[in-house]
């Protein structure tokens, strides 16, 4: 719709809005620093050395490492099979996007609570093991990191789904006609077409799914408990029980240092996987 | 197109299936009549969704959730459209610019942006208040809303606005009967798809709310903390009833192609 039209300052008024919005988001994080930075009077790092001096607040950060990986790597190898079933289903397609759609959308609190359902020592499957006689004891399936990668692997799968999906429905048929046209079996065209292709949809969706569980709060909470912490709890925590918003703060800030490095390599992976497969 | 190997589709239909089980499992639940979620279910019976609807705390937290979601729906649309108008028709040159500060609060951890949405909303003396949350709100779904209606935009031929023009029709009129008209699916995608992300919305809403007012999902999180009855259940089903609702009619007038459309640009 580019008409390129001449510069106006009435029309300006049109993204005040927006401003306005921008401005307060970025002026929270500003205050995000302020905090976090400041104890007393002036400039402190008292909060950050506080962090820094626990051994058990840095285990909190690789668990937390740990666990975003593992589920990235799960959500997106858990996510190709069901990418590919949608995108080889035209007629059903809508039909079964809906299905992936709304666990996606559904509360993330509803979709925990399932999780607790299934999982908890009176929960599902555990009445369901003991009622056929498999097992006496109920297994400690949640309030460990077990629960937290299960249940954050579940609530993110869906994104892979749709990142995957929208990249394989980019590749042109006859791409894939011509490769079988020129012999290739359906394991190699998986392996030099379509694979390849879809990778920029895998990796956004590894990227996103990342930086989504490190900052995860409601999930750990609710599966993984306060004695398995992760960065979210222990914010939430320092929040809601400690008052300490100056410590949350620096918890934040450290928060965010850690997705702004890890998305630098990711981003670097990134571009050297897809430069490869050139 | 040559045909799926058999295991696989196979795998990707089991895997498909996975993905709403724990939401059946929690619908299931909702109807068991036992004091615990057992298995096999005690009796079947209605007792948690009367004894959800006897508890005003229930009726309310629902109602906050849903005006606020309407309210943050509108809002967040008005802004996108015009700022997707203003960026398409008069300057061009800021679109990227722009479009990565409205996508940045995506890349921003959640729990960090509910520290520091906090902080800010407590010094607009907002804490505990429905503007305070609906202001959050807007931060977080304004990029879910600016998409659809710039990509919706953008693919309106810009010789239909000239032709507009030079027939004399003003602006206004141009932008009513011909804009309008043809952004209706990015619109509505906008509305719904706001709606629902603000209806469901928990991590940075949980630390905005008050003793005077909550939301649905912060409720039902506080409730799992405190004790996990199975009147947890019950209203879990009927939030997800909302929200498939909602999605069956973004399906109906609008359709789903924007989720799976990719963009160059976004």
């Amino acid at each position: 719709m580019n008409t390129g039209e001449p510069f106006s300052p009435s029309k300006a008024l049109m993204i005040l809005p927006v401003l306005i919005l921008l401005g307060l988001f970025f002026g929270s994080v500003i205050y995000l620093f302020s905090n976090a930075f400041t104890a007393g009077d002036g400039f402190s790092m008292k909060y950050f050395q506080q962090i820094i001096d626990r051994p058990d607040y840095i285990v909190v950060f690789i668990r937390t490492i740990i666990a975003s990986v593992i589920v990235a790597l799960l959500a997106v190898i858990l996510s190709y099979p069901i990418a590919l079933l949608l995108w080889r289903a035209d007629k059903w397609r809508n039909m079964l996007l809906i299905i992936v759609l709304v666990p996606w959308l559904v509360s993330l609190v509803v979709r925990t609570y399932g999780w607790i359902v299934l999982l908890g020592t009176k929960g599902f499957i555990n009445s369901m093991l003991i009622w056929i006689g498999v097992i006496e004891d109920p297994l400690s399936l949640m309030f460990n990191d077990l629960g937290v990668i299960i249940g954050l692997t579940h609530v993110l799968i869906p994104f892979a789904v749709i990142s995957i999906l929208s990249s394989l429905l980019q590749i042109e048929n006859n791409l894939e006609e011509a490769s079988r046209v020129l012999g290739a079996g359906p394991v190699q065209t998986f392996r030099y077409i379509v694979l390849p292709l879809s990778l920029p949809g895998a990796f956004t969706a590894l990227i996103v799914i990342y930086l989504a569980c490190i900052g995860a709060i409601v999930t750990p909470i609710l599966l993984g408990g306060l004695s398995q912490k992760f960065v979210g709890s222990q914010i939430y925590q320092e929040v809601m029980y400690a008052f300490n918003m100056n410590k949350a703060a620096a918890w934040s800030i450290c928060l965010l240092a850690l997705s702004f490095l890890s998305l630098v390599i990711l981003k670097k992976i990134e571009r050297r996987v897809l430069r490869g497969q050139e | 197109m040559p045909r799926m190997n058999r295991s696989l589709k196979l795998l990707g239909i089991i895997l498909l299936c996975a993905l709403p089980a724990p939401i059946f499992i929690v619908i299931g639940a909702s109807f068991n009549g036992g004091a615990y979620i057992q298995f096999p279910p005690e009796s079947v019976s209605l007792r948690w969704y009367l004894e959800a609807f006897a508890d005003p705390r229930w009726l309310d937290a629902f109602l906050t959730s849903f005006w606020m979601a309407a309210v943050t729906a509108i809002i967040t649309t008005a802004v996108s459209f015009l700022t997707a108008y203003y960026v398409l028709r008069y300057a061009p040159r800021i679109a990227s610019m722009l479009e990565i500060a409205i996508f940045s609060p995506l890349f921003f951890p959640h729990a960090a942006m509910g520290v520091a949405l906090v902080a800010l909303i407590a010094e607009l003396g907002l804490l505990g208040r429905a503007p305070g949350i609906i202001l959050a709100h807007l931060i977080v779904v304004l990029p879910f809303s600016y998409r659809p209606i710039y990509i919706s935009l953008r693919s309106i031929d810009p010789d239909l606005m000239r032709a507009a023009n030079v027939l004399g029709a003003s602006e206004w009129r141009a932008l009513k009967d011909i804009i309008l008209p043809m952004c209706r699916s990015g619109i509505l995608t906008s509305l719904l798809f706001s709606g629902i992300i603000s209806f469901d919305e928990v991590t940075v809403t949980m630390f905005l709310i008050g003793p005077e007012i909550t939301t649905l999902p912060v409720q039902i999180f506080t409730f799992i903390q405190d004790r996990a009855s199975p009147v947890l259940a019950a209203i879990s089903t009927i939030s997800v009833i909302v929200t498939f609702l909602a999605v069956l009619i973004l399906e109906r007038v609008a359709g789903l192609a924007f989720f799976v459309q990719r963009d160059s640009s976004a």
